[in-house]
């Protein structure tokens, strides 16, 4: 019941993994801005993690997206996961087309490998 | 008398009460029945129309956000009104990320949308969804009501569900007045108890509840009621004796306001310090 989280973790020690759990909309938009922006700090690579977000809005899609611009001017490889694709936050990836150009992966663990790979490649 | 939409949200337009509204339409769409998909994207179109609102009506200023909901046959009409400068097309912002993705969203997800109003006129975006079994007939809607800062306005028409919304909106401004776990508990105890308070009892006939928190306290205020009602309700609010045995118990300050008119609110507040 409290507005959405956000975390920032290295579990393989270098490559940060920004992850939403519970609902972001608008209000939790510059918490997730604060973590990319430590992660983009940092230059090891981002996975925006979006598997334990309950709902997210079109400003947090956004923010997302630019994380993505973000991570590519800074020459850093960057993926997105969403694990057991369900419910609000893949119907608006869907509906918006958002699913085909964002480099999704179903899992943390291949979002990481990608990006360890220094590639965008999705799957 | 015309009993209005099954319920009224009022908040102030500010960003972290979207969440609040979107909360109170997802108990709407779960107790007539819908899909769990019809509701996420009515948790979808409620928050891009009211971020709409936040971001565009008032430019930084306060305003109130109003929501309806109303049942039509086989319909739910969602309304999501301000009284703001008006819709107007406005350039994206891309330095801020802005993707102008909230009407074609509210347009892909319902069976049905308008907007209207103007310049100087205020906003109003209607969306329909579809719901199964056919029911009661459409009913009028009436004008908005006043808002107070930092609290949720509810108003119910008498057979809508209370019980379920009231406790959603409570659950998540009692976790932003900081309430413990129990006493965030005893909060929805308190709202259950209230929910069922007879539209009869209230001075329009509908059921009227202000939520609010203010530095750790909460407030549950129901009303405007007839004379005599607070009366009424505290003698039926009885609590199992192992609860505490009354309402009194559970709440840490209990004040019946009286209005010049003859009216009465019914104040329960709620704070740590019991």
């Amino acid at each position: 019941m409290q507005p959405g989280e956000v975390t920032l973790e290295r579990p393989n020690g270098s490559i940060a993994v920004v992850s939403l759990r519970g609902e972001h909309d608008l209000s939790t938009v510059p918490s997730v801005r604060e973590k990319v922006d430590e992660a983009i700090g940092d230059g090891a690579g981002l996975v925006v993690d979006l598997s334990s977000a309950e709902f997210i809005d079109s400003s947090i899609l956004g923010a997302v997206i630019e994380a993505g611009r973000r991570s590519e001017a800074g020459g850093l490889a960057f993926a997105v996961a969403l694990e057991n694709p369900a419910g609000p936050v893949e119907r608006v990836l869907e509906v918006t087309g958002l699913a085909e150009s964002m480099p999704i992966h179903e899992s943390a663990e291949a979002a990481i490998a990608a990006v360890a790979a220094g590639g965008e490649a999705g799957g | 008398m015309s009993e209005g939409p099954e319920l009224r949200i009022t908040v102030p337009a500010r960003a972290e009460n979207v969440a609040v509204v979107r909360r109170a339409v997802t108990g709407v769409g779960d107790a007539m029945g819908l899909a769990a998909e019809a509701v996420g994207d009515l948790q979808t179109i409620v928050t891009e129309a009211a971020m709409n609102v936040v971001v565009h009506a008032y430019n930084g200023d306060d305003g109130p956000l109003e929501v309806t909901a109303s049942r039509t046959g086989h319909e739910l009409e969602i309304a999501i009104r301000d009284q703001g400068s008006g819709f107007r097309p406005r350039p994206a912002s891309p330095e801020r990320g802005e993707l102008r993705l909230g009407l074609p969203l509210i347009a892909a997800l319902s069976d049905g949308f308008e907007i209207r109003g103007g310049p100087g006129e205020g906003t109003e975006v209607r969306v329909r969804k579809l719901i199964a079994p056919p029911d009661e007939e459409a009913e009028e809607i009436e004008s908005a009501p006043a808002v107070a800062a930092d609290a949720a306005a509810l108003s119910f028409a008498h057979e809508a569900p209370v019980a379920p919304v009231l406790s959603r909106v409570i659950g998540i401004l009692a976790a932003r007045a900081d309430l413990s776990i129990d006493r965030l508990s005893d909060s929805q105890l308190l709202g259950d108890l209230v929910s069922v308070t007879p539209a009869g009892e209230f001075t329009d006939g509908r059921v009227d509840i202000e939520v609010s928190e203010e530095a750790g306290q909460l407030a549950i205020s129901v009303g405007p009621l007839v004379a005599g009602a607070s009366e009424r309700l505290l003698e039926e609010m009885e609590l199992p004796e192992q609860l505490g045995g009354s309402l009194q118990g559970l709440a840490s300050e209990v004040k019946v306001e009286e209005s010049a008119d003859g009216s009465e609110r019914l104040r329960i507040e709620i704070d740590d310090a019991r």
